[in-house]
């Protein structure tokens, strides 16, 4: 569309601008020019989800039971006993309680998220009615004239109608960082390629330029893909997934048991109050009420160490899928690299210099004594527009903000670093005429005057693109001599050009020449527009290559993946010759790999004639990508190890993770840009940038990472997987709690003995003393092995598993139940109540109005003393402490361990000895002799526990790892 | 379609025809598993059978090893109440109260003065009858005192076949909770049972009681004292025959038509009364109610 079209289209006018009025309708008609916040779940519904979610149902069920239960009671009896109404109370106490917990534990970390948000509202300089105006971008229209300079965010989808030396940066939309220039002339057909259009929230980096707005707020480039990924369903995270498969074990186990024993109380003659209360009862017993919140505790405890580390989480169970993910896909720039373009190599005295790259400028340096580098460094210093911006002095030079564009600010901190002040050789040379740097020509010039204030020649310094240069050039400067250009030397040209190519790094030439003081005298009046001096048969100096550099750290974190098992693909908006360089130098493609084209070319054999299968990596375009069908794909993803994925527009980030994910794999996205969103967001763990990335990428991320850094992904994975680790060994511990508290209701109803384990102490088992050794087990250190082995296979290593379930049920915890059971016995024995009388004695026991129940002895009890003997629990807390030292039978102490069961312990303590917890509670003080009843008990879980491990140690893949490795 | 799907993958975990697999396992998968829980809980019943015989070796067959909550013994009434602790009846009404008569009779059989003088020791009144083991030679069995019917007189139902419900004179027997080797008073000061109106919370901080309504008392035997002579108790294997003293209560002229708060508790310097809370503890309270219909 030519610019009049767009004038008349938006009915605007090119020198005034749009009306008032005009832009006062648009206003109304297009609404805000910004984008609509990704929909937020209400508050409350929030917390509803926390408070009726896992097993919160189960326990409302209970609490339910209780009231109902209790209303039947004071509706039939006169006096009726409180009990069920107080553990219907304390039951939807629990229920609250830890749903307000969880709520709390999300809503803290969903806040860190909001202080990201970029407050300061945008300013927009628009002309309206002839006038230039300040406003807040969100007011701009379609149709507004817009006027931005260097510095300036775009306000919206513009059509460029004029520039000066306007160059926009892309990244952000583009994943390509350099900057791109913007003309007022159609250069291609697609909107996103062509010249004419700057984008919404791109940044102008130089020039001016103004041009009428086209779209505004969610219609712009920008906005399309901020909705394409708002509008993207995120399946449930993996631990969730785990977390739900759980419930649904322990709520069938709780369901099934509870009805089972209803319909058998039933039939055994109980009423129907009390077959009631049993199945509260099983319920309670059977649910454990503090996991959940112990799980979230754990989460919550881990993204604490990670932040310290670097790694923001968002969403707390995004905590552990890092650990589960067997695929990274990473963006290249900002992530993988600096994101700063660096001079990485130079050639000069026919021979290439590698520069220093690393962040901290510990590479190796090259030999600078050479006349020829002060040569070229000084046209790198000369003909370079970009500058230091003032006040940064302290700054170390690699740090400091530079005006100017990338490749000029890489020379100018390559120079100012290995020669000084770069200002100070400028002041000495003093710019008499400059051409900047156009398409056409490709090339930059400038004149100096020289630093010998005798010597009146002017220096004539030029740099461009390599193969412009050479055909400039009739001499080289050879060890500090300019020699003429032959054959040979334009051949060493091509050969260096060509490897640097090879490298992905972008190559530019230099030259000199100093003007014969005859022609162009001291005053000569050089003009640039009509070019009336020489700019051939210049001496070629030498050529400087720059490559944005891979992070330090980046190489070794690739390498821990990759021995853990985890795939890392690289998706980048870049060319795939620079993508495959990247890759190459850290890692992703490992050294020895090569792609078909490698293949082809060392063999010398057509492409086709290769059989993919021998190339373990691959770089794949994105128009290659459009082309391939669904199958195709798959095959690359499973056939390849090592895959670099170019030019990809954000649809074909998305296509990827896709594919990934169809191939079962649990996907984690690395990026900044907006481009990135959507992948962030389908990803099963999207980590964004925290220093570089976009506020959209953010949004859509579930994982920032605050130093930008690659490597701290790899802590990420670290800590993902022993959490899930940990939380193995403490749902393992808190399982096993739940049969000694099943069995006791069992045994009630079958066999009539007293009931040893009331409703009440189950809770206070499960809430008090239990969890603070369940939470614990999250401080448990990692397995040696923990990097080293592989991801989990989300479909068959499950949190929970029958394993796990036979341990925690079957074994372990039917140790704890008899020796539960034991000490039951021996504190009734030891009262006078033998076991051989116990059995079928409950009808008497409860009978409120017995007052002289006899026992073994002969000796009478009023009701209220036999109670007062029912103090089983302790015993089998006893127990439970020592299972925790096992479960977490660490080679290495932890330390939050053994104060878990000092506070488990003395929790234990207080709830037996404090007076008053008789009538609160039903809890009596114990004989010190009763608290090692069961301790026979916990010695065997101890010497069972190890064997297991043992032998699972010795005999590896044996039946032993099969039946009972969790 | 995914149903299907979903179906069939039942029936293939119920019984996977290929890999021979029930229940995703194969019949030596199950055999093995099978075993090992088998192996397993045999040798944890063994454990427990172990631990509980070794626990049993340990305690007395005589005295039970803890006693400390049998400080306090409670009471117990006769004939015994419901749930509410009320002995509710018309006097008019046979009906109602015959049953209660009835309980009396049965409890009262085993003190019948035939049967006691048969079983029973003569022992010397006002001391405890002490009868120690020598040493190792356990003096087993041991003689118990006779407590003959007669002594409840009036209430004794030998004269009056309705312990006096017909005539709205009930008797309430009462009885100390054995426990061995209790040795209630002091330098052979007997305990003695004493009944008079409970206090009663009406509102807050308001009490009443009903001591205006209870009427006239009488005890059988006189005072309501328990002989020392049937303390201490050794227990139901060395002391088979040991008759549980009581008191009995006559309600001379209660007052009818209404309820009346009873509590009865035992007298005795070396009985700890227990606290508000305890309800039992060495006391016991019920309410009385006669209705009459004139």
């Amino acid at each position: 569309m030519s610019v009049e079209e767009v004038c008349r289209k938006f009915q605007t006018d090119l020198v005034q601008g749009l009306t008032n009025a005009k832009a006062a309708e648009f206003l109304l008609r297009d609404g805000p020019n910004a984008l609509t916040p990704p929909p937020t779940t209400p508050e409350w519904v929030k917390f509803c989800r926390q408070l009726f979610g896992g097993f919160s149902i189960l326990l409302w069920t209970g609490a339910i039971l209780c009231f109902l239960a209790y209303a039947i009671q004071a509706a039939t009896e006169d006096e009726p006993a409180g009990d069920n109404l107080y553990l219907g109370i304390v039951l939807t106490a629990v229920v609250v309680i830890t749903g307000c917990f969880s709520y709390f534990q999300e809503a803290k970390s969903s806040k860190i998220m909001e202080s990201f948000k970029n407050m300061v509202p945008q300013q927009a300089l628009v002309i309206r009615e002839g006038e230039k105006v300040q406003i807040n971008a969100e007011e701009v229209v379609a149709g507004d004239l817009i006027e931005v300079k260097g510095g300036d965010r775009i306000p919206a989808d513009i059509r460029v109608t004029s520039a000066h030396g306007c160059k926009v940066d892309n990244s952000s939309l583009t994943g390509e960082s350099e900057p791109q220039s913007r003309s007022p002339d159609c250069t291609h057909d697609n909107p996103l390629e062509t010249r004419n259009v700057a984008f919404f929230s791109t940044n102008c980096v130089e020039g001016t330029a103004r041009g009428i707005v086209i779209c505004t707020g969610d219609r712009t480039v920008m906005g399309r893909i901020a909705t394409l990924t708002s509008g993207l369903e995120t399946g449930k995270t993996p631990i969730a997934v785990e977390i739900e498969h759980f419930i649904h074990i322990i709520t069938g186990v709780a369901v099934f048991l509870g009805v089972t024993f209803f319909i058998l109380a039933i039939i055994l003659g109980y009423t129907w109050l009390e077959a009631v209360i049993f199945l509260i009862g099983i319920i309670v017993a059977n649910v454990p009420e503090g996991l959940l919140a112990t799980v979230t505790v754990c989460l919550t405890l881990t993204a604490k160490r990670m932040a310290k580390k670097n790694c923001l989480v968002k969403n707390l169970e995004a905590v552990e899928t890092l650990g589960s993910t067997s695929t990274i896909c990473s963006d290249k720039t900002g992530t993988l690299t600096q994101n700063r373009m660096t001079v990485a190599h130079m050639w000069f005295d026919n021979q290439i210099h590698e520069a220093d790259t690393t962040e901290d400028q510990s590479g190796a340096a090259f030999d600078k004594s050479s006349v020829t580098w002060l040569s070229l460094s000084r046209v790198a210093a000369l003909c370079n527009r970009a500058q230091f911006k003032a006040g940064q002095d302290s700054v170390s030079i690699l740090k400091r903000d530079v005006a100017g564009d990338a490749s000029e600010s890489a020379l100018l901190k390559c120079i100012e670093l290995s020669c000084g002040s770069v200002r100070m050789m400028r002041d000495k040379n003093k710019k008499v005429a400059e051409i900047p740097f156009n398409s056409t020509n490709k090339y930059q010039l400038s004149v100096h005057e020289t630093e010998d204030p005798n010597d009146n020649r002017y220096l004539l310094v030029m740099k461009g693109a390599p193969e412009r240069i050479l055909d400039r050039c009739s001499t080289i400067m050879l060890q500090g001599k300019e020699q003429p250009m032959d054959e040979e030397m334009k051949e060493a040209f091509q050969n260096a050009y060509m490897e640097l190519g090879g490298l992905g790094e972008r190559v530019l030439g230099f030259c000199h020449l100093l003007l014969p003081e005859d022609q162009y005298p001291k005053g000569f009046a050089f003009d640039t527009d009509d070019v009336n001096f020489q700019t051939d048969n210049l001496c070629f100096v030498g050529l400087m290559s720059m490559i944005d550099p891979p992070r330090a750290a980046v190489p070794d974190a690739v390498g821990k993946c990759r021995s853990a098992g985890i795939k890392v693909i690289m998706v980048t908006g870049d060319h795939p010759i620079t993508a495959k360089a990247i890759a190459k130098g850290v890692g992703i493609i490992s050294e020895g790999n090569e792609t078909v084209e490698d293949i082809a070319a060392r063999l010398n054999i057509p492409v086709s004639q290769v059989n993919p299968r021998d190339a373990k990596a691959c770089v794949i375009h994105g128009s290659d990508l459009k082309d391939l069908s669904q199958d195709q794909m798959d095959d690359i993803l499973r056939n390849h190890t090592e895959i670099v994925f170019a030019r990809t527009s954000p649809q074909q980030k998305l296509i990827i993770v896709e594919g990934c994910q169809r191939l079962g794999a649990i996907v984690a996205v690395t990026g900044d840009g907006v481009n990135d969103s959507p992948a962030l967001k389908k990803a099963d763990i999207g980590v964004a940038m925290g220093i570089s990335g976009s506020d959209v990428s953010k949004q859509a991320a579930d994982m920032i990472l605050l130093d930008d850094n690659f490597a701290s992904i790899v802590t990420g994975v670290e800590e993902g997987r022993l959490i899930f680790d940990n939380l193995k060994k403490s749902i393992a511990y808190t399982l096993t709690s739940n049969i000694p508290e099943i069995t006791p209701f069992l045994f009630f109803i079958i066999v009539n003995i007293p009931l040893p384990l009331g409703t009440i102490t189950i809770l206070c088992i499960d809430l008090g003393t239990d969890m603070v050794p369940a939470i614990s087990l999250a401080y448990e250190a990692a397995e040696s092995d923990i990097m080293k082995r592989q991801p989990r296979n989300p479909s068959r290593d499950k949190l929970v598993n029958e394993r796990l379930i036979s341990i925690a049920y079957g074994q372990i915890g039917m140790i704890q139940a008899l020796g539960g059971f034991f000490s039951y016995f021996v504190i009734l024995a030891e009262n006078g109540f033998l076991p051989s009388q116990l059995v079928g004695i409950r009808l008497n026991w409860d009978d409120r109005s017995l007052n002289d129940l006899e026992d073994s002895y002969g000796q009478q009890w009023y009701r209220k003393k036999i109670k007062i003997i029912l103090i089983d629990m302790y015993a089998c807390i006893y127990v439970d402490m020592f299972l925790a030292l096992i479960c977490g039978a660490s080679k290495r102490r932890n330390k939050i361990l053994i104060f878990g069961l000092f506070e488990e312990t003395a929790l234990a303590a207080f709830l037996s000895y404090c007076p008053g917890m008789d009538v609160a509670l039903r809890m009596y003080p114990l004989k010190p002799t009763w608290w090692f009843c069961a301790f026979p008990y916990s010695f065997l879980i101890f010497v069972y526990d190890e064997a297991r491990k043992l032998i699972l140690r010795r005999n590896p893949g044996g039946w032993v790892e099969k039946e009972t490795y969790y | 379609m995914a149903k299907d799907g979903e179906k069939s993958d039942w029936k293939e975990f119920l019984w996977n025809p290929r890999t021979r697999e029930f229940l995703g396992r194969t019949a030596s998968s199950w055999g093995l598993i099978f075993l090992f829980y088998l192996i397993f809980y045999t040798c944890l019943a063994g454990m427990f059978a172990l631990t509980m015989y070794v626990m049993l070796q340990t305690l007395d067959e005589h005295r039970p090893t803890w006693q400390d909550r049998l400080s306090t013994p409670g009471l117990v009434i006769r004939p015994r109440a419901d749930d509410t602790f009320e002995i509710v009846y018309t006097k008019e009404d046979t009906e109602s109260w015959d049953l209660y008569a009835q309980t009396l009779d049965k409890f009262l059989q085993p003190y019948n003065d035939s049967l006691q003088a048969q079983k029973n020791h003569e022992c010397a009144p006002d001391k405890y009858f002490i009868q120690e083991d020598s040493g190792e030679v356990k003096n087993n069995p041991k003689r118990s005192c006779q407590f003959n019917r007669t002594v409840l007189q009036s209430c004794s139902g030998i004269d009056d076949r309705y312990y006096g419900y017909r005539e709205g004179q009930p008797c309430i027997i009462i009885k100390l909770n054995r426990v061995i080797g209790l040795l209630p008073g002091k330098d052979n000061q007997a305990p003695y049972v004493t009944c008079a109106a409970k206090k009663y919370r009406v509102g807050k901080d308001q009490w009443k009681d009903d001591a205006d309504k209870i009427g006239e008392l009488i005890y059988f035997p006189p005072n309501g004292t328990i002989n020392s002579m049937y303390f201490p108790y050794y227990g139901k294997k060395a002391q088979v025959n040991y008759s549980q003293p009581l008191v009995a209560v006559k309600f001379l002229n209660i007052t009818h038509n209404e309820d009346v708060n009873i509590e009865c508790k035992i007298n005795a310097e070396n009985i700890p009364v227990g606290g508000e809370r305890d309800k039992f503890a060495g006391r016991v309270s019920f309410k009385l109610r006669i209705n009459s219909k004139n």
